[in-house]
């Protein structure tokens, strides 16, 4: 046993944390904001340069054939930064798909993902509206019980605004012939696999939502003065501060845990998912909430970079299965019969 | 990351579960499920003769040095001990301060001859221990101790006079270790020792309190004159306070995994009953007891995490260690909620006179401790802001 990153999974963590930092910042984003497309296509080339649009996609294909525990660490750090690019939708979802329904699709698509050269997305119909419609050349659309994949000319689409201005959201009408690619079982199981690895990708961001809040308010209450004091030096404010680290600590584990379960292909790993969803989704919106308090009306500005990374958490929170569906999945397998719990357990 | 065990482990288990089955009978079957906090005063006698049964079988300190008398097991093993001794049901440990605390922080920082004088005991599982920390005037503000020890050139011993309080099993021990002050100038942090005293002498005086349960499991106690050998301090005076934070994180290593065992044992009580009564069927009840398991599950990944690879001195994992008391204790006093809201109207209704709590009943009232001993919640958010999260320290009040 052992529940641990290995070296060089933790040392592409930080470089790309470095990256990402330093290119992503909120001033970008916000230009990103006065834009119509909400995308920047220099940035998503540098993503493939570094190999990043490509980590999931097969070493036969171009890509870095890496895992979902390979891509955890680095879609905390997407959301630490609020990357609006759908770099944890391509890894996690719509290369995995494509990687499984193979053939001329996977064959023709893989390598222009893993070289910057097109986008790729899938759309669930839980999701209501499906994200980056706008600049994807293939969409696999769920249409019922079915899988299309529609072209960018054969769709039509209405763009809905989001509460977070970075995401780009569009309900889509698929007007052309488009072919179906898979159906019944194997359609089945592509979507409930999309699901939950969207699940994780929402839950690893908000990983790192949690963390750029409580960072950027560590630095705001140990600036702001009042009563001649730090304010972060009270404890009503520390207490705040402190339930939320907790929690983000505490939501580390079950994500990675969910990673390894999808990596290897665990049975239960649905489970594993809607328990990292659930949590790491709290913790974000604790994070939210008690950071915003910490910010008192700075926080409730425009101009204060906070909302910046809570209106992610927000939106991610209530996106690839709410936190209702979640625990459903969760308490199902405990009441299940048979249900494997308790001691010896851990990792059923 | 590898989330699983070797074959190596799982016969590890085969053993662990049958000799628990084997020996688990008889004179024991009674104690099954009994004992731990909030149910100590149960069969304390029984319970003793169990730890040495314990120790013939070689399962007492399994996570020891084998140089110390322990049974060398790996991380793993020691997980899977845990929990098989928590799947047969096996009672709670009268000597887990004694293996999981004094123990090892003689290992740590002890000499050669403190070693030899008082490990076997711990391992043999004839010989109890208890914490002597917290004073009336030393709660939050542990640092604030004022007993005090001073050492008699004349008779060549430790002199140990003031007051603990909420000592833990003390009436069942025949140890303590207690911080006290060597330096009588000193404040805080400075001038405090940490002494190691046999509770078998006159100058030592144990009071029950009697807890809302109705019943006792922790004390005061006095000392007055009360004595140890010059070589029964660990470390040198002044030390002590080094010394007793030593311990306080081998408290929260892999002791942590025989507490989530008990968790689970009571979780496991608690879906029972909700399927008996019906509760089950609520969905608010039911989305309650899947947080509860989603979160005791954490707890478990948690203690995994923090104790798998070389990580341990990595900061990220030292953070995690802050944050487990405040994490647990709240869990648990929810647990203890629920456990009231799933019986709904029974929960009132007592097993008998005088006072007999079911063990539910117990739990829920017990855990109402849990978010104040070993440092209240709010203490524990305070040392996670300022020292996991680097926030500004709040200014000190002077020592008087």
């Amino acid at each position: 046993m052992d529940f641990t990153f290995t070296e060089d999974q933790l040392l592409f963590q930080e470089s790309v944390r470095d990256f990402l930092v330093n290119e992503v910042t909120p001033e970008r984003i916000r230009a990103g904001w006065e834009t119509d497309s909400g995308r920047d296509p220099a940035l998503w080339q540098q993503l493939a340069e570094l190999g990043l649009t490509g980590i999931t996609v097969p070493e036969a294909h171009g890509g870095l054939g890496m895992t979902a525990l390979d891509f955890v660490l680095l879609a905390q750090e997407c959301g630490y930064v609020a990357l609006p690019e759908p770099l944890v939708h391509t890894a996690l979802v719509a290369v995995p798909m494509l990687t499984e329904l193979g053939g001329e699709l996977a064959a023709h698509w893989l390598p222009q993902i893993a070289a910057g050269e097109a986008t790729v997305v899938v759309g669930l119909e839980r999701n209501l509206v499906v994200e980056d419609a706008h600049i994807a050349d293939l969409l696999l659309l769920q249409r019922g019980d079915e899988l299309v994949a529609a072209t960018a000319e054969q769709v039509v689409l209405q763009h809905s605004e989001s509460i977070d201005p970075s995401r780009k959201l569009y309900t889509v009408e698929v007007a052309a012939a488009a072919p179906t690619v898979a159906s019944g079982s194997q359609s089945a199981a592509l979507l409930s696999a999309a699901q939950d690895r969207g699940a994780l990708g929402c839950a690893a961001q908000a990983l790192g939502l949690a963390q750029r809040m409580i960072d950027l308010t560590v630095q705001y209450t140990s600036e702001r003065q009042q009563f001649g004091k730090p304010i972060g030096s009270f404890q009503a404010v520390k207490h705040h501060m402190a339930n939320i680290a907790v929690r983000l600590e505490y939501a580390k584990a079950p994500t990675h845990r969910a990673a390894y379960a999808l990596a290897v292909g665990q049975e239960r790993a649905a489970q594993a998912v809607s328990h990292a969803k659930l949590v790491a989704c709290e913790a974000a919106n604790l994070a939210a909430k008690n950071c915003h308090q910490a910010h008192g009306a700075m926080g409730y500005t425009w101009e204060v970079d906070l909302h910046i990374f809570m209106k992610k958490a927000w939106a991610l929170a209530n996106t690839w299965g709410d936190a209702g569906f979640h625990k459903s999945r969760v308490a199902e397998s405990i009441f299940a019969p048979g249900a494997a719990l308790g001691a010896g357990a851990t990792f059923a | 990351m590898k989330l699983s065990f070797s074959p190596e482990d799982e016969l590890f288990r085969e053993e662990v579960a049958t000799w628990l089955q084997d020996n688990l009978t008889g004179e024991f079957e009674k104690l099954k499920y009994r004992g731990g906090p909030g149910d100590e005063h149960m069969f304390p006698d029984e319970r003793k003769v169990w730890e040495q049964k314990l120790a013939e079988g070689g399962w007492t300190c399994v996570g020891w040095p084998r140089e110390y008398g322990g049974r060398g097991c790996s991380i793993e093993q020691q997980v899977i001990f845990f929990e098989e001794y928590a799947r047969a049901g096996a009672p709670g440990r009268v000597g887990h301060i004694g293996e999981g605390l004094a123990g090892p922080t003689i290992i740590a920082f002890g000499t050669a001859e403190q070693k030899k004088k008082y490990l076997p005991g711990i391992v043999a599982g004839t010989e109890l221990w208890c914490q002597g920390y917290s004073e009336p005037g030393a709660g939050s503000d542990l640092a604030n101790v004022k007993t005090k020890a001073r050492f008699d050139e004349s008779r060549g011993k430790w002199l140990i006079n003031g007051q603990k309080v909420w000592t833990s099993l003390a009436h069942e021990s025949d140890f303590c270790f207690v911080i006290a002050r060597t330096d009588p100038e000193s404040v805080a942090h400075k001038g405090l020792g940490f002494f190691l005293i046999g509770m078998d002498q006159p100058g030592i005086e144990v009071r029950p309190i009697e807890q809302i349960t109705g019943t006792s499991e922790f004390n005061e106690v006095f000392f007055d004159e009360a004595y140890c050998d010059a070589d029964d301090i660990v470390g040198a005076p002044g030390d002590g306070w080094k010394v007793a934070m030593g311990l306080l994180g081998f408290e929260r290593g892999v002791s942590t995994l025989g507490q989530q065992m008990q968790f689970q044992n009571e979780l496991d009580e608690v879906v029972r009953q909700a399927r008996s009564n019906g509760a089950a069927g609520d969905p608010v009840i039911r989305q309650r007891i899947a947080r509860a398991h989603a979160e005791l599950k954490i707890m478990r990944y948690n203690s995994m995490r923090m104790l798998s690879g070389q990580s341990a001195s990595d900061g990220a994992l030292q953070k995690e260690a802050l944050i487990y008391k405040l994490f647990w204790a709240t869990w648990h006093r929810s647990l203890g909620e629920l456990a009231m809201d799933v019986l709904g109207p029974e929960c009132e209704i007592l097993e008998g006179a005088p006072y007999a709590l079911s063990r539910l009943q117990s739990m829920y009232l017990f855990v109402r401790s849990d978010t104040i001993y070993g440092g209240t919640n709010q203490i524990q958010r305070n040392i996670i802001a300022e020292r996991g999260l680097g926030m500004p320290r709040e200014p000190k009040g002077t020592a008087k």
